[in-house]
């Protein structure tokens, strides 16, 4: 009885404001945590550092420019999806949501959320303004079904320190990165030789994304069509064979710091564990902020860099990325007029967002000095044209990425053969994909 | 004879200093996680980042407690955890408590069948029931709601169990007494038992309101409305995924923040366990 | 037995009927749901497809639910026994009511008043390479490190020691509130006989508390075959799967995979699984000649 009464009262509070502002009210739905103490009421965006601060005032400035719509943001634990499934198996689904672009074809498929090409029109965005990269990440069967915000990817992180001890640094002060796989282990062993630390920071406990995104990229640099046909993976095949080998031997020669999981992986390398560490764009700020510092491992010495074309035939870096999504509801004219208002919001702001060190998503923003001016943006711009991520329709890429982070960690701590751990990858994804 | 009882206290047979010395040496162990986490809430978060043995050093601080409490929502979650926990444990606690008196000490049809199906229901993983529940409370339009997060633990066969056991051992001259003066089996089961159990009443109740405390599952997928979150599913939606290495101390106060609520209770609890026993109501 | 006082009376089934409610309400009625739901291909979002038993013997061909169940008996067979031996070492330490006592009893409870984000939190701390309690004890003791979330064996060790750490509150309260419910005249009969202490705990103690002793044992088992956050977030369950515990393989199955039916068959077996444990271990425990009933 007393929840009813609380219902009634909160609907007629509700109905009442409604009729006294007009507005239109939309629901947002997010990961990038909360950061409510410090950004709470922040509208100037150019202020804020962090993912969570910017998006933030992102929404708070978007609210402060368009009276008339209020933004009401929900932020879930990343990745939110066991939430938003919930929503939408019950019908209770917010209007607009956070999404990898490596889940989007699992919604896309399954008809649960809506292309938003006509919203893009109506709000005079051009789906040429967004990079190749973002584009083909949110596009499926030939429709965006989303707003790409940015793309994302593994980086090598440099600690110039290190390197200029082990002789690996250019006369112009650049590291000396490889170029194939035998400078690779070359100057792997060099650089553990003069500095007794191992080459590379690697994530190799707990989380099994980072084996999958590495995997893909030495894939694609060998051009191997592993996903020729989307509903079944090739991994038996050499070139699968060459990149868990290699990565095997950088374990097996002790080049790598072991069994570190993300968060030990983050501090090793800040407190100069090793020279390179194997991790996303989001740590740039991070780490540039350490550099800036005088009593850290990383004085004055840091840098970062794609990851380093090894193989001969293509540059190419596995590339995901973030995206705002619509599930599919009914909503009015006002609301989906909102939604379009706040897309074009995003992307005209998109390179406050790439301050987080996400790649931008929407091309003019390379061109912009601002963006220019951001410490190392320019080493890692290609990555815009490098960047790919799977093939379109690829579905569950989450679950395929943990199946083949289980199996070619296997093989790298020596539990399995390369070659049972690559056929056992194979047949676990495709009896998932076979039953999707 | 007296003097004979006082000697040979049961505890005094069991608890010997011996013993006592052991378990001070395992409390070390147990407690030196928590006081590390402690140490962690009260640093600063960048320079946790470099490393986790700066909490040795100087300086510390309060700022991780002060954003929480700066966070507007905090207070609604703890709210909702709060009712959601008490009414579930009153909820588990009557049920239990009246199940478990007439498994035990009653006699009726299909008593020892219903007895052993309620048992089955203890082997039921959440998992294998918890999507089916979720369609379940979608119909009666219970997702959102306080009542909807309180009462899958209440089908919980536990306190029942539990409860059972515990009725069981109480001596029978007890009620057999009762039972000659004619006293109804409400007047035995309120008056005369219920008391008795106290000491069980206060470890089901402990652990019900902890688990509704803690529980993760239901109310993710229940409470999608930021409004409803409990403090559980609000402190892990405020976090960002990086938080392990750049939000440690922030997330090492939450932690502490969420688990104060429920040692209070147990402190509570606890005293009552003791009165209850000590007052000798088992002789 | 006395049953004449226990006149069978169909009125007293109305203490149950409360509780009756809520189990078929709340737990029958949704297990029979997700049995149907086990024998249909779909997913989370809509009317699937009859499949008949086609769920079930693809779960019991997946040789990742082989492991994960071999691994989860691994887990409950190591695990059980440890926390109802030290909770039933810890409540006879302190079954007795001084300040000293309540302090102790209030830490070792404390562990269980965390969250398992915290729980994993903590104990990622000892573990981690390098920052991690342990290989710091390992370096200045000269011992070569090992990577406990990352080994092969020692990864589920590791959830191991942080689920009994977590969990060890329950048994010891349910041990205390055993022991204080032993009347005290069997104790004062035991002294006039002189009896050692151990005899005492053999002959008295143990003989008084063996239904908590099965009670506690069914319910540990019961919980510990559910293992899963402290997997989840410590180890993911690798490397290679080893620490994969059931529960797991169902999330991932039901919520990462959308494989709805697969997800349910494997909850049903893990519910028979369950079952057939606590049978066990109840048929073992009741057969036992006990000292008073």
């Amino acid at each position: 009885m007393r929840r009813f009464l609380l219902c009634t009262a909160a609907m007629a509070a509700l109905s009442w404001s409604s009729f006294a502002h007009a507005q239109t009210v939309i629901e947002l739905q997010r990961f990038f945590g909360a950061c409510e103490a410090d950004y709470g009421k922040v509208t100037d965006v150019s202020s804020a550092v962090g993912e969570c601060g910017i998006i933030t005032s992102l929404i708070n400035k978007f609210g402060a420019d368009n009276p008339d719509i209020d933004v009401n943001v929900t932020t879930v634990e990343w990745p939110g999806y066991d939430q938003l499934n919930a929503q939408l198996a019950s019908g209770a689904a917010p209007d607009v949501v956070s999404i990898h672009y490596s889940a989007i074809s699992d919604y896309q498929a399954r008809g649960l959320i809506e292309p938003v090409d006509e919203i893009l029109a109506a709000q005079g965005i051009d789906p040429a303004s967004f990079t190749d990269a973002a584009r083909s990440g949110v596009t499926k069967e030939g429709q965006m079904f989303g707003l790409p915000f940015d793309n994302w990817t593994m980086l090598f992180h440099v600690n110039l320190n290190l390197m200029k001890e082990a002789g690996l640094v250019n006369a112009d002060g650049t590291p000396i990165l490889p170029k194939s796989i035998d400078e690779f282990f070359a100057q792997g062993k060099q650089f553990k030789e003069k500095t007794g630390k191992p080459y590379l920071v690697q994530i190799l406990a707990n989380e099994t994304a980072v084996y999958a995104r590495m995997l893909y990229t030495f894939l694609q640099q060998q051009n191997s069509d592993f996903f020729a046909d989307p509903t079944k993976i090739k991994l038996m095949t050499p070139e699968a064979r060459n990149v868990v080998e290699f990565m095997k031997r950088i374990n097996d020669e002790g080049l790598t710091t072991p069994g570190l999981d993300y968060a030990a992986a983050v501090s090793a390398f800040a407190n100069g564990a090793g020279g390179i560490a194997v991790n996303g764009t989001w740590l740039i700020g991070d780490y540039v902020a350490q550099s800036e510092k005088s009593d850290t491992a990383l004085a004055g010495g840091y840098t970062v860099y794609p990851v380093p074309q090894l193989f001969p035939e293509r540059d190419s870096t596995y590339a995901d990325g973030h995206a705002w999504v619509l599930p599919k509801k009914d909503r009015t004219a006002e609301q989906t007029a909102a939604l379009g208002k706040l897309f074009k919001f995003l992307a005209e702001n998109d390179f406050q967002w790439a301050r987080t060190g996400h790649l931008p998503a929407v091309k003019a923003v390379f061109d912009m000095p601002e963006f220019k001016a951001l410490p190392f943006r320019d080493n890692i711009a290609k990555i815009a044209e490098t960047g790919r991520s799977l093939p379109a329709e690829v579905q569950r890429q989450f679950a395929i990425q943990d199946i083949i982070g289980d199996e070619i960690g296997a093989a790298i701590n020596g539990d399995k053969s390369v070659d049972d751990a690559l056929e056992s990858a194979e047949s676990r994804i495709n009896d998932l994909l076979a039953n999707i | 004879m007296s003097r004979d009882q006082s000697t040979y206290r049961p505890e005094t047979l069991t608890a010997s200093r011996p013993l006592l010395w052991i378990a001070a040496l395992l409390s070390v162990v147990m407690m030196a996680p928590v006081a590390w986490l402690v140490g962690l809430s009260i640093k600063n978060n960048r320079e946790l980042m470099l490393g986790t043995e700066s909490v040795f050093r100087l300086p510390y601080t309060l700022v991780n407690y002060v954003n929480i409490l700066h966070s507007s929502q905090a207070f609604g979650w703890f709210f909702n955890s709060m009712i959601v926990a008490i009414g579930q444990t009153i909820g588990v606690l009557v049920l239990s408590s009246l199940a478990g008196y007439a498994f035990a000490r009653l006699e009726f049809p299909l008593r020892r069948t219903i007895f052993v199906i309620v048992l089955f229901g203890l082997a039921v993983p959440e998992q294998a029931v918890i999507i089916a529940r979720h369609q379940m409370f979608n119909w009666f339009g219970l997702h959102n709601s306080h009542l909807g997060l309180m009462l899958p633990g209440m089908s919980s066969a536990f306190g029942v169990f539990l409860m059972t056991q515990f009725f069981r051992a109480i001596p029978k001259e007890i009620d057999e007494a009762a039972l000659l003066d004619n006293a109804s089996q409400w007047r035995i089961f309120w008056k005369i038992m219920l008391p008795l159990t106290l000491p069980a009443q206060a470890t089901l109740g402990i652990f019900t309101f902890l688990h509704a405390w803690n529980d993760y599952w239901w109310p993710l997928i229940s409470a999608t409305k930021k409004e409803m979150y409990t403090l559980t599913i609000g402190i892990a939606s405020s976090q960002t995924n990086f938080a392990q290495s750049e939000g440690l101390g922030f997330l090492s106060a939450q932690a502490v923040f969420a688990s104060l609520p429920v040692l209070i209770v147990y402190i509570f609890f606890q005293r009552h366990i003791v009165t209850a026993v000590s007052g000798g109501a088992v002789k | 037995m006395a049953e004449s006082y226990r006149r069978g009376h169909p009125g007293h089934a109305l203490f149950i009927l409360p509780y009756l409610t809520a189990f078929v309400v709340l737990l029958a009625f949704p297990l029979f749901w997700s049995i149907w739901l086990s024998l249909h291909k779909v997913d989370l979002f809509g009317p699937g497809r009859f499949v008949g038993l086609t769920n079930y013997t693809r779960v019991l061909a997946d040789p990742v639910f082989l492991q994960a169940f071999r691994n989860t008996i691994l887990f409950v067979a190591l695990s059980v026994p440890t926390l109802v031996a030290l909770g039933l070492f810890l409540a006879l330490a302190l079954n007795r009511t001084t300040r000293t006592t309540s302090f102790f009893r209030g830490l070792f409870f404390s562990s269980s008043v965390l969250s398992v984000t915290i729980v994993t939190l903590i104990w990622r701390f000892v573990f981690i390479p390098r920052d991690g309690l342990i290989p710091v004890i390992f370096e200045q003791l000269g011992l070569q490190p090992i990577n406990f979330l990352s080994t092969s064996g020692w990864s589920l060790f590791a959830v191991g020691v942080a689920t009994v750490w977590w969990c060890l509150g329950l048994p010891m309260m349910l041990f205390l509130a055993a022991l204080q419910q032993i009347p005290a005249d069997l104790y004062e009969a035991a002294a006039l006989d002189n009896a050692s202490p151990w005899r005492v705990l053999r002959r008295i103690t143990l003989p008084s508390i063996a239904r908590t002793i099965m009670l506690v044992t069914i319910i540990q088992i019961v919980m510990q075959f559910q293992l899963f956050g402290q997997a989840q977030l410590m180890t993911n369950g690798g490397p290679n799967g080893t620490s994969r515990p059931l529960v797991m393989y169902i999330y991932e199955t039901g919520f990462i995979r959308w494989d709805v039916g697969k997800g349910a068959a494997a909850s049903e077996l893990l519910f028979l699984i369950i079952l057939c444990a606590a049978m066990v271990q109840y048929i073992i425990s009741t057969r036992k000649p006990e000292v008073r009933e």
